[in-house]
């Protein structure tokens, strides 16, 4: 029963992922990704790693809705629903994609993996916390902090308000053709005085 | 196990009616009108038998089945509450962890069933739901790991455990204040519905009629249940108690929250999502980051 269930989720979390590269939305990509992803945390967790793949599952969720978020905001098409391509530069990703899955099949194939079962009492999550907190500890912290450090510059970077004042204050939109007249409204060089002059004469 | 199958069921059945009958029994005692038990049961007779509303190029899939997630994940969370001293349905070391990540597929499970329709009121909806209830995740995390410090343990049972001598509320006062707006949220009520309000024709379900709209009503209040039940096990020591059996005790605590969280969505005015944010960046999660750390000190 146990193997039979976890082949038909190892089936949907590759089925999944594929979904991610033939769906034509953005946000149709980030949640099948999020399928393929709690597949897996299904799968962690009838393997004997309950913490792993109960985590995984809800940082995944989190993540994905704001991937989904982000990649809408930072796409040509605002409300993610409309149909777009979703692959690009097809040399190259055929050829990462060949390399990606030779190296971890490599990696599954000559790493010694553990066959003896979990006892049924043995305090995994307790193991777990152990290991974070302990001999790891400084990987853990690290990565950590460094995250942060990233999350708060991009935060940072990316809002309007600032020490020299808006960040778009003068910034004029890229332009239609190559080296072409800048899209949208022009700004007014004098302001609001034309128009007031206007209405005097 | 079957009685536990059948307990979660029950509770989320009656439970639903008893979340439903408080929503029309709460607005009526101020306006002096009367609602009858039966209420609730008149108003989903009416929703279901309008005709379904269709828009222009909709994914119909995820518009079908949101709903239906939205009642699984609440299934799911009710599942982790341990109605005895004995133990769950979904008997987890994790059961925090497991309700956290209900909490989570929630929002998505809102934000999909606004996209879905593509129209703009409930794909409003979909975005300022989003933009709120990821930062809420925050305090909810820390209120529940604040929990689980005393029991030095994730599982709901272990934390029911921790509570024998004092409960949680007593010991973390803060808590469930905290815990019952990430409620309010998850249910899409009162100040924190940025989904499903008014403001917005009714956001996510803005195009929704029939069935699919009585089923997704169905969902918010099942959620409300497995929310309240989870606050009752987590800061009111869940199915401990005198004289009466476990259970009785559950399903008292939990009206409680229940009734709480009702009276909380009518009580309080809902302000604009872009104060609601600097509300909880700037006010909740300091206060719930200062309630981990007392939390954690008073447990060494």
């Amino acid at each position: 029963m146990k193997p039979l269930f976890l082949i038909v989720l190892v089936l949907f979390a590759v089925w999944s992922g594929w979904r991610v590269f033939r769906v034509d939305s953005m946000v149709r990509a980030s949640f099948s990704l999020l399928l393929s992803f709690i597949a897996v945390g299904v799968i962690a967790v009838i393997l004997s790693a309950p913490y792993i793949g109960i985590a995984t599952i809800f940082m995944m969720a989190v993540e994905m809705m704001v991937m989904a978020i982000f990649m809408v905001m930072f796409m040509m098409n605002p409300a993610g629903l409309n149909p777009m391509m979703m692959v690009h530069q097809h040399r190259f990703a055929i050829g990462a994609g060949l390399l990606g899955f030779a190296g971890l099949a490599a990696a599954v194939l000559t790493s010694d993996l553990p066959l003896a079962p979990v006892p049924p009492g043995k305090a995994v999550v307790a193991d777990l916390g152990h290991e974070l907190l302990g001999r790891s500890m400084l990987i853990f912290e690290t990565a950590g902090v460094t995250l942060l450090a990233t999350m708060v510059g991009a935060v940072i970077l990316s809002a309007r308000s600032g020490r020299f004042g808006a960040a778009d204050e003068g910034s004029r939109p890229p332009g239609l053709a190559p080296g072409g007249e800048p899209a949208g409204r022009r700004p007014d060089e004098s302001g609001g005085h034309t128009h007031h002059h206007g209405g005097h004469e | 196990m079957l009685l536990l199958f059948i307990a979660v069921l029950v509770t989320l059945c009656a439970g639903t009616w008893l979340a439903a009958w408080l929503d029309h029994l709460v607005p009526a005692r101020s306006s002096g009108r009367s609602a009858g038990p039966l209420a609730p049961f008149r108003a989903a007779a009416a929703t279901l038998v309008r005709p379904r509303i269709e828009t222009e190029a909709p994914d119909r899939m995820i518009w079908r089945l949101a709903p239906g997630w939205y009642l699984a994940l609440a299934a799911v969370g009710l599942s982790v509450v341990p109605f005895t001293s004995a133990g769950a349905l979904l008997d987890s070391p994790v059961g925090i962890v497991i309700w956290g990540s209900c909490e989570a597929l929630t929002i998505v499970t809102v934000f999909l069933h606004g996209w879905a329709p593509n129209a703009p009121f409930p794909l409003i909806g979909a975005y300022r739901y989003a933009a709120i209830g990821l930062p809420i995740m925050l305090p909810s995390m820390f209120v529940l790991i604040a929990a689980a410090l005393p029991a030095e343990s994730l599982s709901l049972l272990v934390v029911v455990e921790s509570q024998s001598e004092v409960w949680n509320i007593v010991r973390q006062p803060l808590g469930l204040p905290l815990f019952l707006l990430v409620g309010l949220t998850l249910t899409l009520r009162g100040p924190f519905d940025f989904a499903d309000s008014a403001d917005i024709a009714g956001g996510t379900s803005a195009e929704d009629s029939g069935p699919g709209r009585a089923l997704w009503q169905v969902a918010r209040l099942a959620m409300l249940v497995s929310f309240s039940a989870v606050a009752a096990t987590v800061f009111l020591a869940g199915p401990l108690g005198p004289v009466l059996p476990g259970p009785i005790w559950l399903w008292m605590k939990t009206a409680f929250v229940m009734a709480l969280a009702v009276s909380l969505s009518h009580a309080v005015a809902r302000t604009t999502p872009s104060r609601m944010l600097t509300v909880i960046w700037v006010v909740l999660l300091p206060l719930s980051f200062l309630h981990l750390l007392v939390a954690g000190v008073l447990a060494l």
